[in-house]
């Protein structure tokens, strides 16, 4: 019963992680429909950079922020310099993701090696509690706790702020919202920035929980994806439901059938796809 | 014709270096143009296509451990090979165009950690060695020079049966399912059951490939099926030249030319790929062979000849485009 216990509050942490990673993927996709297979290395070069700031300042909030905010001026960068010029052709832009993604890949690997690298959170964070039955590390509530955090504001700014209409508004209907006049484009952007920050600070999150190392980048993105796939793209309580399937599944799928870690993802996955091809939570589009 | 010339040619040029080379062009080569079928035909890319190679290529290694003869090993894998894609394909054509992507991205991810972790058919990440090329009466393949021509000929036959496929009314259908697939589905076509048939052939090509690969490399390791590796394949395709059937074979030459030659010189080279990737998405959407169609018809018209009036090779990313762009 312990360990059922440690395994579902692993499952719950590692969850809110993937919700970090999943949300902005999902309203990436939702309005923009662009699938940024570059996501996964935006999380692994933001922990980086947040380990990088760490190591220098000891520091973790200021890692964390430096994590986050680097990669919400990456998203800028990249989502005006590179994805404005395939605006509209989802499969240039998914491709050009992709290559984005290579060339990030390589060049962390060029500046910060290949070895395992991982954050270390400060103070009391480094510690444990003694919940009931079982002593449980702070560091995954901490994870858990920012991931609510985020999650709690972006249903607040998406379902209750004009801004967030606009964004709602945007995914259901682009060329309407752009007729009504709004700055679509701005809003674009804004999501693709909030989507890149989120990323980062997954990264130096996931530099704490798990560690990064070449290839983190795609396995994250993996999880993400079939996050996205279960939930349903574009919708935000998909994210939520999306992580909590995968992160559960996955830790007692490692944890009680280690042979067969994979399926335990993969089964429900399938399984949802024939029944909803869309997703969960997703429009079904004809 | 040429080609076929300079590639019969090559193992009598001697060096057992390039024969190897030009053997994992080959073999790369045919499993990018099976991609190209789906990928550039049918408007569907797969991002977890290695897979296929993976799943043949452990085929045969797992049917020779356990004991089986060549042939029927050679059935075997075929037959995982398609069991897999039979059951992929429920999933994967039932999906909008870009959930298919990241959906066979994680089922590609699923083959691998499969591969990873089910120690005990497919040796974990230990592998699976390959005893051995088999020899078919008079023919012995273990020298690599005797193999490549096995593998050309494999190679050339399974090219002309997708050439025959992709210009049959089948392939033209497929070609109106990647331009504009609610018109096809207002039209009657069933578009579901064209996607079907179109993943499964381009899965069993993949997994051709992957046998022939096993034979090959006579080692069989969960690395080959990687995301790296998946990502390898859809970027011959695309550097190559989607829709093209050639092109994704000039890709995997291009692509193997930096593995071997650019990354003794330019230690950044997979950087360098991927610029030369998002350029090529950026701005030559035929990639090299429709770069290469082009200055033919360029020379062409410059030696006199009207231009041909048909539709060019570098069309078939902006179609693909456009058609999902406005389906929206």
């Amino acid at each position: 019963m312990q360990n059922f216990i440690q395994q579902t509050m692993n499952g719950v942490t590692y969850a809110g992680l993937l919700f970090l990673l999943g949300s902005g993927f999902t309203l990436i996709f939702g309005l923009m429909r662009i699938v940024n297979l570059a996501h996964g290395s935006t999380y692994l070069v933001g922990g980086y950079i947040g380990y990088t700031v760490m190591a220098a300042t000891n520091n973790f909030i200021l890692a964390l922020l430096a994590g986050a905010v680097s990669m919400g001026i990456f998203g800028v960068i990249l989502e005006r310099g590179l994805m404005r010029q395939v605006r509209g052709q989802p499969i240039s832009e998914l491709l050009l993701t992709m290559g984005v993604s290579f060339v990030m890949g390589d060049l962390a690997l060029a500046i910060f090696g290949g070895n395992p690298l991982s954050v270390r959170m400060p103070g009391g964070l480094d510690k444990s509690t003694l919940i009931g039955p079982i002593t449980y590390p702070n560091e995954r509530f901490f994870i858990l706790g920012v991931a609510i955090v985020v999650a709690v504001i972006l249903y607040v700014v998406i379902g209750r702020t004009r801004a967030g209409a606009m964004i709602r508004a945007g995914v259901d209907d682009r060329e309407m919202v752009d007729a009504l006049g709004i700055p679509i484009k701005r809003v674009f952007t804004a999501v693709f920035i909030l989507g890149t920050f989120l990323a980062g600070l997954a990264g130096v999150l996931g530099a704490s929980l798990l560690t990064l190392y070449p290839g983190a980048d795609s396995e994250i993105l993996t999880y993400a994806l079939v996050v996205v796939i279960v939930g349903g793209m574009g919708s935000l309580k998909g994210a939520v439901i999306g992580s909590l399937v995968v992160g559960l599944l996955d830790n007692y799928g490692k944890a009680y059938f280690p042979e067969l870690a994979y399926f335990s993802l993969f089964a429900p996955m399938v399984l949802i796809l024939l029944w909803r091809p869309q997703g969960l939570f997703g429009k079904s589009v004809a | 014709m040429v080609a076929l010339v300079v590639a019969a040619i090559i193992p009598q040029l001697g060096s057992s270096f390039y024969v190897s080379l030009t053997l994992s062009v080959l073999i790369y080569g045919l499993l990018a143009i099976s991609l190209d079928v789906l990928a550039g035909y049918t408007g569907l890319i797969s991002l977890g296509h290695a897979s296929f190679l993976g799943v043949g290529a452990y085929g045969i290694a797992y049917a020779l451990k356990i004991g089986l003869d060549p042939i029927p090993a050679i059935g075997y894998a075929l037959v995982a090979v398609l069991v897999t894609a039979l059951l992929f394909g429920l999933v994967a054509v039932r999906v909008r165009e870009l959930t298919f992507v990241i959906l066979t991205l994680a089922l590609g991810q699923i083959v691998w950690g499969l591969a990873y972790r089910w120690v005990s058919v497919s040796g974990g990440d230990n592998g699976l060695p390959v005893p051995g090329r088999p020899s078919f009466g008079p023919f012995d393949f273990s020298a690599d020079s005797s193999y490549y021509y096995l593998v050309l000929v494999v190679f050339v036959l399974c090219v002309l049966v997708m050439w025959l496929v992709v210009h049959s009314s089948f392939g033209l259908s497929l070609r109106g399912i990647r331009d504009n697939e609610a018109r096809m589905r207002t039209l009657g076509y069933n578009v579901v059951v064209h996607k079907y048939l179109a993943f499964i052939i381009s899965a069993m090509f993949g997994g051709v490939a992957g046998v022939l690969f096993a034979f090959y490399n006579l080692y069989v390791s969960p690395t080959m099926i990687d995301f790296a590796h998946n990502g390898t394949v859809v970027q011959m395709v695309v550097v190559g030249g989607l829709g093209t059937l050639w092109g994704p074979l000039v890709g995997a030459g291009v692509i193997v030319f930096f593995q071997q030659f650019v990354s003794i010189y330019v230690p950044r080279w997979e950087t360098v790929l991927g610029v030369i990737f998002i350029l090529t998405v950026l701005f030559a959407r035929g990639g090299l062979w429709g770069g290469l169609a082009n200055l033919g018809r360029w020379l062409r018209v410059r030696a006199g000849e009207p231009p041909t009036s048909g539709a060019s090779t570098s069309q078939a990313l902006t179609e693909v485009d456009a058609a999902s762009g406005s389906g929206d």
